[in-house]
Formats: structure tokens, sequence, C-alpha cells
């Protein structure tokens, strides 16, 4: 238990938002693809970070003095989810993409859903800068004992 | 410490805890995303007690030399535990970033009071052991 451990675990939390911006960013950028990479005509699936708690163990001797630190846990992306809603068809015949009866499969993604998504992301990430920079003041407050 | 003054070794109980206190709140607010995790909390001022209880029997046992048992008063582990008045939102989530910033706010002030009363007790301790400062 110390001052690194709980830089470490507001790390881990910068990670893991950081990794949620970078999904959303996908599924902005991703709003209008109608095929994958390799060509075929699968419309893009929106992604979801899903988050775990894991504790806080870089080496050896961190698992040997920090027994009580399984209430102190960390974050970690532990897969990125897809999102299981059908394609949203539009009508649309000219998009070469188009069904025969003229529609197309456009992504699920719904532009409001990813902005309030993006602020909690932002907002998370600026909680994490708080408290690291809190136990970063602690520290420095703590090495001015004896001076 | 505690050979010098009781109180530095209660500051430097209530220094520890204080930053185990922080270390949970900092879990916490990381974990403000992971569903089904429960918000953690630690009583400050019952592990404080419970620490300062195990320092108050540090006393003489018995008359024969090296019969002070000494035991540091950061021996106690604080209880942490899950918060049961936490809400739960629709991913099980009972984190309450709010709350966790002022618990971490109102934390570091009384670290950083923690310190200043070493810092005085520290520079009491100096000004003894220099015989009140002055240079001979």
């Amino acid at each position: 238990m110390d001052f690194f451990s709980s830089m470490r675990v507001s790390a881990s939390g910068l990670d893991a938002q950081t990794q949620r911006m970078n999904t959303i960013s996908s599924n902005i950028a991703n709003a209008e693809t109608t095929r994958a990479a390799d060509g075929s005509k699968t419309p893009y699936k929106r992604k979801d970070p899903v988050m775990a708690a894991t504790t806080d163990r870089e080496s050896f001797g961190e698992i040997l003095a920090n027994q009580m630190d399984e209430n102190v846990q960390g974050v970690m992306v532990q897969e990125i989810a897809e999102d299981t809603r059908p394609p949203r068809m539009v009508y649309n015949p000219a998009h070469p993409d188009a069904t025969p009866e003229g529609y197309v499969a456009m992504p699920h993604v719904n532009p409001v859903e990813e902005m309030a998504n993006m602020i909690s992301a932002q907002r998370s990430y600026e909680a994490n800068v708080t408290a690291m920079g809190s136990a970063k003041q602690m520290a420095q407050k703590a090495l001015e004992i004896g001076r | 410490m505690d050979g010098f003054d009781p109180i530095i070794g209660a500051l430097n109980t209530s220094l520890n805890l204080r930053l185990t206190n922080q270390n949970v709140a900092a879990a916490n607010v990381a974990n403000a995303d992971t569903p089904g995790y429960k918000a953690k909390k630690m009583d400050f001022e019952l592990a404080l007690r419970d620490a300062l209880a195990i320092g108050d029997r540090l006393q003489v046992e018995g008359d024969a030399v090296g019969h002070i048992v000494h035991q540091p008063t950061d021996a106690v582990e604080p209880v942490i535990y899950d918060d049961p008045n936490g809400i739960e939102s629709l991913d099980g989530n009972t984190v309450d970033r709010a709350k966790e910033m002022a618990a971490m706010a109102e934390n570091q002030i009384l670290y950083d009071a923690s310190v200043e009363m070493l810092k005085k007790k520290v520079a009491m301790l100096k000004y003894a052991i220099t015989e009140g400062g002055g240079n001979r």
C-alpha cells in the first residue's frame, strides 16, 4: 500500500477510458460503413468496451506486500463487445450495396448515444486525472515532513 | 518513533490510513464504469481508533529488561467493505463519482493537516535537540 498503487489504479482507469474513447471514435467514424475490409457486404457492428475490475499486482514483491489489496482494484477493458442489434435497413435503391428490394443494411450507430457515451468517458477520464493528482499532492506533502 | 512522543505515532498511523483511504477512493473512481462493481468504503475513524487502541496496549509488561512489547500502531489492517448505502445503477455498479471526489478532496486536506502537525512535532524535536536552536 503506497502512493504508487493509487497512481497505478488511476492509470489503469485512464487507460480504460482511453480505450473506450477509441471505440466511440471508431463507432462514429464507421456510422455509414456498409462493407467490411475484405469487401464483403456486412455492415460495421458498433463496439462497446466491457470493463472488469482487476487486482493491481505488478511484481512478486507487491504480491507479498499487498495481501489486503484485493479491495483496491484497478480496471481493465476485458473485451470489446459487438452490438447485437440488427443493422438499420435504409431505403436507398441507388446505393451499390442495396438489396434487390432497394434496402441498404447500415450500422446501428446512434450519434446521440455515442455523444452521451463520449461525455461520460471524458468525465470518467477527468475524475481519474484528479484522483492521480490528489495522490501526487499527498506524496509531495509527505516529502515535506522533517524539512 | 513512538519512543519520542505518542502523538507522532498516532499521526503516522493517521497518514497511513489516509493513504489507504485515498487508494480505496481511486479504485472506486477507476471502476466507475465497471459493471457489477460495488463501491468500497473504509471507516477511517474506526480504523484509527483500533490502531490507537493497540498503541495503548504498548505498555511495559512485567519489569524485566526488554519487556516493552513493541507492536507498531499500523499493525491494524483497516476494514474495507462494500458500501451498503450505494445506489445501484442499471449495470449493478454502486460508485457515486461526486461522492468519491468529495471524499478524496476531504481526505487530501486532512492528510495535509496531519503532515503539518507532524512537521510541527519534528520541528519541536529539532528545537529541543539543538538546545533552543541557537548556534553556539
